[in-house]
């Protein structure tokens, strides 16, 4: 391989001899301190291409949420031909999933059914040589239901275990893209075929071995294909790129055959702004491009990731509301050396948000760090502010177990670039669960059996400590069947749907975390506090089920900074991950879990009987740790402290807060609202806190709340010296206030 | 033992950075545009000057930037005692305080003492005359110019308030009058804050009477023009 071009100027480490493009990064990246005024606006080009992308954003907006599906046959790599946003010479960086920007594509293999739903939503018929297709084809899930025993599909059905990934496929697994800007498609095959070989010399050849060789083989066959699909674009990417255009166009090209392959939940394109700005700094070193070019091939890819889309049914919104496709982009955070690694390119993707306008994709991560450069911190506090757009981790902590390149997938989930993967696995109903102890096992609303007979509560007033009991005999039986049903979905979904391209761009050694999750997690502490701290007495139906609960008293309430309730949530929560270990998983994957909800905390609580914190049948629950709306009534620091308890250790798939603040609330200008996020953010991670969603809410913001509380559950407002949480207000009072930060938006 | 109303963890406002707000209930005046009625009484939450700093002491990561704990109420003054004791607690942890005051608690050596250990005093200035300031809180401006000129005497930053009330104060007349009164004063600023209507609902709870029920909330356009008119007056002085 000849590389002399291609690699010129960089500096050689172990990189050059074996695929390693942390080393290759932390050799060759530029840290920058300075502050954003280097940065560009869009160029006439960006914005003529932008124009026509808001004009298809308005034509999908208006056709119900899909533009166009392509029903005459099954997407993959290479299904489609060539499709540009504007045209062949507008676009610098090319590629569509379908022929059409927009234009949705059928992909069946993770369940034929689930297709042919979605097509109907949406006033499409999927063709007849599709359905032929699969007539004979075993999908996803069709597998999983044939291994799935009765008390899998009971917990399923009733809400226990929800949101599976069993008729869907399963996302948040994110390729190393940058390897094929690095090496070039050729060197990779090379060394997959290497690695076959390697393998197939073993003494015996046991049923895993025989199962990794197919999938390198399968590996090998869909990177030979993503090396035509960038031919069918006139570019050849066989040898590593020369360029910054060619890294950017390479490294995309991956992730486009990895979303026109797999339409997973989440489809994160990973940690690539250090990668890209070594590049970028070279051709400006070389006189080959200006800041503006630079930034212009940023607002492209950027385009692009904002077109990427997947054909869902309405009911999979329900769970994942909002259309995403999680492209989540990593950036910023510190070397294992303690240096870190913000670049100018990681202030141009954050650019971005100004020279494209806000938005949700793609969904920017800033992995954050005390050692972050304090003008990044500042500029990333005031996009914040301005655009709602970027979610904060915390890297000092992510760092310890997933080394400093390692990237986001989805929404909190860590994972090492290229080294290991994920088999996501949605979560279990925390507080259904509870319901289920105190009913012996039954489910509180249809009334079947689906746990072990148990004594049933319910005579007077509830005792802590046989309540304690009972649930984490329940809980130990759920992490048993969750661990299970996972095994199955996992199973399958490496038979029937395996991720060709994604898994060709991991180490093969690859090593695998199986995610799992809970929700209604302030529910179960609140309830349990409750009963501890006040006088709870169920209350019964005509089936001798709990319906309702008698609550006298006060209690500690989850989201004051009150150790009495936050020390039993973390408990339980504990208690539950060490269960979950008990069980092996597929493949030998290790154990991982979150507390994270995504937009599912409403159709959890539409499933779940009245609790015994006083939330009743059917509300919903509060998204993933945030406490229930309009309990943390000590203001949003000791709501953040109470969410910082949680342990990073025993959740490592993530611990999700959304935080949401007035303008007014957080500073009287402009400047002091900057610092003030800064100084807030930088307090909470020092904590060891995980994850932090930020909104400074506008006037169109506050206007969603006052419809529906749940999606900003600690909203503080502050006039003159006296604060309210905004969801206590009465509505007559919101729309005042609603129609008072107009005024001063004026 | 104090008596709290109410914490506010995420203070930004009142005193600089961020601030954890301690409400104390208890008044001795009774405005009529109130926005706290119900710190006027007690709670029966009591909490002892340890047990409050163990609370305060749980936000001291969110305190740089000259961030602290801010005593608000009620009339925190009232409560110097235990402002006093948790003074010593404060400085061993490098947390400062900042007192947001109506001035109208007599100046005891507690008091003073109090406003001793502040790094800032936020002092609000309700009316100009001794004839309003009765007329509408019930108080004594002369404790109020007390207060304030112990500030002054002593060096304590002051940062004067006064909050206006469509139909009571929200004249330039009214503004000259404040002016004259702070004349003694020396303090770093003067900001107006706006009447508002958010704390309504706590006198229907309370099931009390509330005296400016058919008040409007304060233009907040109008308010900045008050403002602008108070700055550039204050500053033509300075200048003199």
């Amino acid at each position: 391989m000849n590389n002399q071009n291609a690699w010129r100027d960089f500096k050689e480490g172990i990189w050059c001899d074996s695929i390693n493009v942390s080393n290759f990064i932390k050799m060759n990246y530029t840290p920058y301190d300075g502050d954003s005024s280097f940065l560009e606006g869009p160029t006439e080009r960006t914005e003529k291409e932008m124009k026509r992308v808001k004009e298809l954003l308005i034509a999908e907006n208006q056709k119900g949420g899909v533009l166009d599906v392509d029903t005459s046959k099954v997407i993959t790599i290479l299904s489609h031909d060539p499709g540009y946003v504007v045209d062949k010479d507008t676009d610098i960086i090319v590629g569509l999933q379908t022929d059409e920007p927009l234009k949705r594509g059928v992909s069946p293999f993770a369940g034929i059914r689930n297709s042919i739903q979605a097509c109907n939503a949406y006033g499409y018929e999927i063709s007849e040589k599709i359905k032929d297709e699969f007539t004979y084809r075993t999908t996803h899930n069709t597998g999983v239901f044939r291994a799935y025993t009765d008390t899998m599909k009971k917990a399923r059905h009733a809400g226990i275990l929800t949101g599976l990934p069993d008729a869907y496929a399963r996302g948040r697994i994110i390729g190393d893209y940058r390897r094929i800007a690095l090496y070039g498609m050729d060197f990779l095959i090379e060394q997959k075929k290497k690695d076959k070989e390697e393998i197939g010399e073993k003494d015996w050849l046991d049923e895993e071995t025989i199962h990794l060789l197919e999938d390198l083989s399968k590996q090998i066959e869909f990177m030979n294909q993503l090396k035509c699909l960038a031919l069918s674009y006139g570019y050849d990417i066989s040898g590593p790129a020369t360029n910054a255009f060619e890294a950017v166009q390479w490294l995309y090209f991956g992730y486009l055959g990895a979303v026109k392959e797999q339409n997973g939940a989440a489809n994160s394109i990973g940690r690539i702004s250090e990668f890209m700005d070594i590049y970028i700094e070279r051709d400006l070193r070389e006189g080959k491009i200006t800041e503006s070019r630079a930034q212009e091939l940023i607002d492209d890819l950027v385009i692009k990731l904002r077109l990427v889309r997947h054909l869902r049914t309405p009911e999979y919104n329900d769970v994942f509301a909002g259309d995403p496709v999680w492209v989540t982009l990593a950036l910023a955070g510190v070397t294992g050396e303690g240096k870190h690694m913000v670049t100018k390119t990681c202030y141009r993707v954050l650019q971005t948000l100004y020279n494209l306008g806000s938005s949700a994709e793609p969904n920017i991560t800033v992995l954050w760090s005390e050692k972050l450069p304090e003008p990044f911190k500042k500029f990333c506090a005031k996009v914040s502010i301005d655009t709602d757009s970027i979610q904060y981790e915390n890297d000092d902590i992510m760092r310890r177990m997933y080394g400093d390149d390692y990237a986001i997938a989805c929404c909190v989930s860590a994972m090492k670039m290229g080294k290991q993967m994920q088999f996501f696995g949605a979560r279990c109903n925390l507080a259904k669960v509870l319901l289920m102890a105190l009913n012996g096992g039954k489910d509180e609303i249809a009334g079947d059996q689906i746990a072990p007979e148990g004594p049933c509560f319910g005579d007077g007033v509830l005792d802590f400590d046989e309540v304690y009991k009972a649930y984490k005999k329940y809980l130990k039986w759920m992490a048993k069947l969750y661990v299970n049903t996972m095994n199955v979905i996992h199973y399958m979904h490496d038979k029937y749907a395996y991720e060709r391209l994604m898994m060709a761009l991991h180490d093969t050694d690859v090593e695998r975390l199986m995610a799992f999750g809970v929700s209604g997690f302030s529910v179960v502490a609140d309830s349990l506090s409750a009963i501890k701290y006040a006088k709870v007495t169920p209350i019964k139906d005509e089936r001798g089920i709990i319906c309702d609960f008698e609550i006298k008293g006060d209690f500690p309430k989850y989201g004051n900074d009150d150790d009495r309730v936050d020390l039993i949530g973390k408990d339980i929560v504990e208690y539950f991950y060490k269960e979950l270990c008990k069980t092996p998983a597929y493949r030998g994957a290790k154990h991982t879990l979150s507390i994270l909800t995504i937009t599912s905390n409403v159709m959890y609580g539409r499933k779940t009987g009245s609790t015994p914190d006083g939330r009743k049948a059917g509300e919903p629950f509060a998204p993933g740790a945030n406490p229930m709306h309009g309990r943390d009534c000590e203001g949003a620091l000791s709501s953040l402290n109470s969410v910082a308890k949680l342990s990073y250790d025993c959740c490592r798939d993530g611990i999700s807060n959304t935080f949401s603040i007035t303008p007014e609330a957080l500073g009287k200008n402009d400047e002091n609202r900057v610092s003030n996020l800064v100084t807030m953010l930088d307090g909470y991670f020092e904590q060891d806190a995980h994850h932090l969603n930020v909104n400074v809410l506008n006037r169109e913001k506050l206007i969603a709340a006052m419809n529906d509380p749940t999606l900003y559950p600690s909203l503080t407002i502050r006039v003159s010296g006296y604060a309210v949480n905004f969801n206590k207000l009465t509505r007559d009072k919101q729309e005042e206030v609603v129609a008072r930060t107009f005024h001063q938006s004026m | 033992m104090a008596d709290i109303h109410s914490f506010e963890s995420l203070g930004a406002l009142d005193g600089q950075g961020l601030r954890f707000c301690v409400f104390f209930t208890g008044c001795p005046l009774r405005c009529a545009y109130c926005h706290n009625p119900d710190t006027w009484h007690k709670s029966g939450r009591e909490m002892s000057p340890r047990e409050l700093f163990d609370k305060i002491r749980r936000s001291k990561p969110y305190f740089k930037n000259g961030g602290g704990v801010t005593f608000s109420g009620g009339e925190p003054l009232l409560n110097a005692e235990t402002i006093n004791e948790l003074r010593g607690m404060l400085e061993s942890e490098g947390i400062g305080y900042c007192l947001d005051t109506s001035g109208s608690a007599p100046l005891t050596d507690e008091v003073k003492a109090a406003i001793d250990g502040a790094d800032m005093v936020l002092l609000d200035l309700k009316f100009p005359t001794e004839e309003l300031y009765k007329k509408y809180t019930g108080g004594s401006l002369e404790t109020v110019m007390q207060t304030g000129k112990y500030c002054s005497e002593k060096g304590i930053r002051l940062i004067l308030r006064t909050v206006i009330v469509p139909g009571i104060n929200n004249s330039r007349d009214m503004i000259d009058g404040y002016i004259r009164t702070a004349s003694p004063l020396c303090f770093e600023e003067y900001e107006l804050l706006g009447f508002h209507t958010m704390g309504f609902f706590k006198y229907e709870n309370l099931g009390m009477a509330n005296p400016l029920k058919d008040t409007p909330p304060m233009d907040p356009k109008k308010l900045r023009e008050l403002q602008e008119y108070l700055s550039s007056k204050i500053s033509g002085e300075k200048q003199q």
